[in-house]
């Protein structure tokens, strides 16, 4: 028992550290924690007021709370499935952990424990209001706040369990798909999409709702899709029930026997398969590629630069979903922004600011993938000796990095282009033009983003020498795109706007759209120039520092 | 083949060279041993002949070409194992070993025949095709070997070659460290091990806090069997005094 406690405050002192008031840069990192849960805290209850009122209006008070229920008992499963595979499986850990004097189930309880008081904490934070939320806007029986530890308990522990249960067969199923490298960027795609795709369905319609532009947000059939898809989620319609007081008897019983049931697999798993999993390594039991048919091709420099580029981005998932993923998932990702900005600015101002607005959402999620490029060193990391002792410039080093950062906008932004022109958002002149200064002043970002890392790199690389957490340079480069689309956009919208309104232009040769683009273009050119120049002036000299 | 001329190198931050005015002069067909106590500027010199580090003063030149002004052209006549064994483990070996064959422009039947030969001398042939992320401390060691000699490189430069070998790749490096130089090239290497640098070297280097303190001519009869002591005597007379 001892051993097993011991365990447990080792793994949280190795995932959160020791407290010490003496540790100033730790309590900083408390203190802002702490602000963080409270402001996030204040939003959900805000948030989640809204979401309760909008569907409680259209009579779906029950539904929105099992499909809350359903998305949060969803999440646990497949969050659960990642730290179950990390916390009980992961190699490393473990056999460091066999070596001390302990037995085999105190390390799993200890690591179980962790994964629940985890899971119960985060339950805590993000329930706990909803649930207030929801008793502020719907009538609810007196007993419903008292059941909500009841609730908390259960949407721990069944999809602790499913997840525990899950876990082998998705470390298997892992291993089998990890080296289709390109089907993997495409089902990140996907979830990626579909997500964004949801979330923003919901905040357009929390938007309108808001608003007050409509009497119903959901047309009648939509109603009749969410009661029916309701009464079909097992086992989460069960926790609705339970705290709204709907058959809670018969929502108890059947919640505690498939937890008893579940809690009786997770038994047989750890007696009969947690160990031999152990022992088989399965967790990283081909982590490695193999080439079934590997051959000599000989190419030019530039194109075994680019090569080598794309495949250390392409063979990691990190890299994939920070970049590739990111980049195919954009044009959605604009289409619905942009739809709910042109909503709110047509209304607001008008027509003449559209094509500024799309500049401007543009621009923004531009910013997210060009930030890519601002590790174009740091990513070389212990592998930095090469880009010295090859005899290739560093020009041509950089040159082939660039290139493919140049071909991924260039896809993401044409893709976006034609997506918004096909949907009608702009017309089919303004869209080229749009896409020639959003890859212009993109070019002009990269470049000053990879200077920026050429000038002060950061080779604090971790796990298998990848970039996985925040840099310094990514900030900055984000940070300097943000500001760069919000000031462009704004103009843009500005000189629509005044061009529209207080000055009597020639709109026989150009649109009053089309001068915008114009003196954007003009605009774009000079900061383009600037960031050409900024790339160029003492480049090898910086780089030469680098040690 | 390889001419260094007062070298001096100061990092930045530092009060002190930690290489002071160096100069060492390596001819063709000779392996040559560098010696020193662990921060006595062995690695730091060879970092600077390999175009790793800048240098702040002092000339290096690979067979006649200057590091700093036709860097493209000394480095094509080099071939350099790091200390670390970093290597781009997210390519398989044989894509590792073929993207640096590219880059040092080497044509696809020399790159098949050197590529054949090593795999096969160091008994990679199975991983060859294995992501390098997969590879053992010394399979990573080796690729490194066969990255830096697929261009047959007139200086093979090696730091702390046998860290984590096996003693059979052991014997073969230095076989072929043999033959590589009695084809004309030079091999340079920093090291540890005195018995090694004995066994192997035509000549030697002693290097102390930075400063070159002797160079040994090991064919010369004795100086082999009292290596280990000159050494020592310089090493710890610095010590003392």
């Amino acid at each position: 028992m001892k051993s097993t406690y011991t365990l447990l405050k080792l793994e949280f002192r190795n995932n959160f550290g020791v407290f010490s008031l003496k540790d100033k840069k730790m309590v900083k990192k408390t203190i802002g924690t702490a602000i963080f849960v409270i402001v996030f805290y204040l939003f959900l209850l805000w948030a989640s007021e809204v979401l309760f009122e909008m569907f409680a209006k259209e009579g779906l008070a029950y539904e929105i709370l099992v499909f809350l229920f359903t998305a949060m008992f969803l999440f646990f499963v497949l969050s659960g499935i990642s730290s179950t595979s990390k916390v009980l499986y992961y190699k490393g850990d473990n056999e460091m952990l066999m070596r001390l004097p302990v037995k085999g189930y105190e390390v799993f309880i200890s690591k179980t424990l962790y994964l629940i008081i985890n899971q119960i904490l985060l339950t805590g934070v993000v329930l706990v209001p909803v649930m207030f939320a929801y008793s502020n806007v719907v009538e609810v029986p007196k007993q419903f706040l008292k059941l909500i530890p009841a609730a908390t308990a259960f949407i721990v522990f069944i999809p602790f369990f499913i997840s525990n249960l899950l876990a082998i067969p998705a470390m298997v199923l892992t291993n089998k798909i990890r080296h289709r490298f390109g089907l993997v960027i495409v089902i990140m795609v996907i979830g990626v999409t579909v997500m964004f795709t949801v979330y923003m369905m919901l905040f357009e319609s929390m938007v309108t709702y808001l608003k007050g532009q409509s009497f119903s947000v959901f047309d009648p059939e939509v109603v009749q899709v969410f009661k029916q898809v309701a009464s079909y989620c097992y086992p989460t319609k069960y926790f609705a029930d339970l705290v709204l007081q709907r058959s809670p008897v018969v929502a108890l019983f059947l919640l505690m026997l498939i937890s008893l049931f579940l809690l009786f697999l997770n038994i047989l798993l750890v007696v009969f398969v947690y160990q031999k999993t152990l022992l088989k390594n399965i967790e990283i039991e081909g982590s490695a590629y193999r080439k079934k048919r590997g051959r000599f091709v000989h190419r030019s420099i530039f194109s075994t630069l680019l090569r080598k580029e794309f495949l250390q981005v392409l063979r990691s998932v990190n890299y994939s979903f920070q970049y590739f993923v990111l980049a195919f998932s954009m044009p959605v990702m604009v289409y619905f922004c942009n739809e709910i900005a042109i909503k709110i600015g047509r209304n607001d101002i008008g027509d003449k600011i559209i094509l500024g607005l799309t500049l401007l959402v543009m621009l923004i999620f531009n910013t997210v993938i060009i930030s890519f490029s601002a590790t174009s060193i740091t990513r070389e990391g212990d592998n930095f000796y090469h880009t010295k002792v090859i005899p290739v410039s560093i020009r041509k080093q950089l040159a082939a990095k660039f290139t493919m950062y140049l071909f991924i906008s260039i896809l993401a932004n044409a893709a976006t282009t034609a997506l918004i022109i096909y949907r009608k958002q702009i017309g089919l002149l303004e869209g080229v033009w749009l896409f020639g200064i959003i890859q212009f002043i993109g070019i002009s970002l990269t470049l000053r983003s990879m200077k920026m890392d050429v000038k002060r790199p950061k080779f604090n690389l971790s796990g298998q020498g990848e970039l996985v957490s925040g840099n310094v340079n990514t900030t900055a480069s984000v940070g300097l795109g943000f500001a760069v689309s919000v000031i462009i956009g704004i103009l843009a919208m500005l000189i629509s706007y005044l061009l529209d309104s207080f000055f009597a232009i020639n709109t026989e040769v150009l649109s009053v759209d089309q001068w915008m683009l114009v003196i954007i273009s003009g605009i774009s050119l000079i900061f383009g120039i600037y960031c050409i120049l900024s790339y160029q002036i003492n480049l090898k000299k910086h780089y030469n520092r680098i040690t | 083949m390889l001419e260094i001329k007062n070298l001096y190198k100061k990092y930045l931050n530092s009060e002190r060279f930690a290489v002071e005015n160096l100069s060492l002069e390596l001819k063709e067909g000779e392996i040559f041993g560098f010696l020193g106590k662990n921060g006595a500027g062995k690695s730091t010199t060879l970092k600077c002949v390999t175009g790793i580090y800048p240098f702040n003063g002092g000339s290096i030149k690979v067979c006649g070409k200057d590091i700093r002004e036709e860097s493209i052209d000394a480095k094509l006549n080099m071939g350099y194992v790091p200390d670390n064994h970093s290597v781009y483990e997210k390519l398989t070996g044989r894509e590792y070993i073929n993207y640096i064959a590219d880059l040092y422009r080497v044509s696809k039947f020399d790159r098949m025949e050197h590529f054949t030969r090593f795999v096969r001398m160091f008994r990679l042939s199975h991983a060859v095709d294995t992501q390098i992320k997969s590879y053992s401390h010394g399979m990573k060691q080796k690729i490194c070997i066969i990255a830096a000699l697929i261009h047959q490189p007139r200086l093979w430069v090696l730091d702390e070659p046998m860290m984590g070998l096996d003693p059979q790749s052991m014997v073969e490096i230095i076989s072929y460290m043999r033959e590589h130089c009695k084809q004309g090239n030079t091999v340079f290497f920093s090291s540890h091990n005195l018995d090694l640098v004995a066994k192997l070297c035509d000549r030697a280097a002693i290097i102390h806090e930075g400063k070159l303190h002797d160079i040994i001519d090991l064919t010369v009869k004795g100086n082999k069997e009292t290596l280990e002591e000159d050494f020592l005597s310089i090493t710890r007379e610095e010590e003392e005094g």
